[in-house]
């Protein structure tokens, strides 16, 4: 087998690094979190994910930015209030949190989460992030 | 003939409070409850009590407070204990579901 050129070698190694740095799972979260279960679905598969140490990164978009809002208390509605959870996912090692900045506009959300180290995105990085993704799942 | 109409859902995500509007008249009452809470501040709402001041708009306390969301001036936050009351003091109910 003839040996690769130099030129060749380096594609190859641009290549596996592109590889590398695809990520795996991509989680779009796009339900408000009370009224029905995707909200938590997601975050199961999430932390299920995460716990075999596959690569897990969530996006937030239409109705899903609520998820992220602070001072919400589901006792209220007898509600188990599965988004305390959500301070977890630095314990995971899920650190790419993306939100949608056209869909926190529109509902006119301020950019105060109940947990840190969340990016927020326009509609055309959000995009570009999502992208960067193998798998996708819409919850 | 006034009707009670019960909104569900978040208008972002649904018609149906803007097909509630279509047929609300003045003399009706529109109650936000569950995921409707979310409509306080959607622009539909905004509008209607800009330009319906008569039509009464109310939100079930605790399921606003349970979703962080803070209710305007002119929405009237209600008990589920109300929301009862209500349902005798109109001829209708409607439910947008």
């Amino acid at each position: 087998m003839a040996a690769f050129t130099e030129q060749e070698t380096s594609e190859v190694a641009k290549t596996a690094e592109i590889l590398n740095t695809t990520k795996t799972l991509a989680l779009i979260n796009s339900k408000a979190p009370f009224a029905n279960t995707h909200g938590k679905d997601s975050l199961d598969v999430a932390l299920i994910f995460a716990s075999f140490e596959q690569v897990v990164s969530l996006f937030f978009q239409g109705d899903g930015v609520y998820q992220l809002i602070d001072q919400q208390d589901g006792s209220l509605i007898s509600v188990k209030d599965y988004l305390k959870t959500f301070s977890a996912f630095e314990f995971y090692d899920i650190e790419d949190i993306y939100v949608c900045q056209q869909s926190l506009v529109e509902r006119k959300l301020s950019n105060s989460f109940h947990i840190e180290n969340v990016q927020v995105l326009t509609a055309k990085d959000f995009a570009l992030q999502l992208s960067q993704h193998k798998h996708v799942l819409r919850f | 003939m006034t009707t009670l109409h019960l909104v569900r859902q978040s208008a972002f995500n649904s018609n149906d409070l803007a097909q509630c509007l279509m047929i609300a008249t003045t003399a009706d009452t529109l109650v936000l409850i569950d995921d409707a809470c979310y409509n306080v501040n959607h622009p539909l709402i905004t509008q209607t009590l800009i330009e319906q001041p008569e039509l009464a708009v109310k939100v079930i306390q605790s399921h606003a407070q349970a979703r962080a969301m803070t209710t305007p001036n002119a929405i009237t936050a209600i008990t589920i204990q109300d929301l009862v009351s209500l349902t005798f003091t109109h001829e209708k109910v409607i439910t947008w579901q």
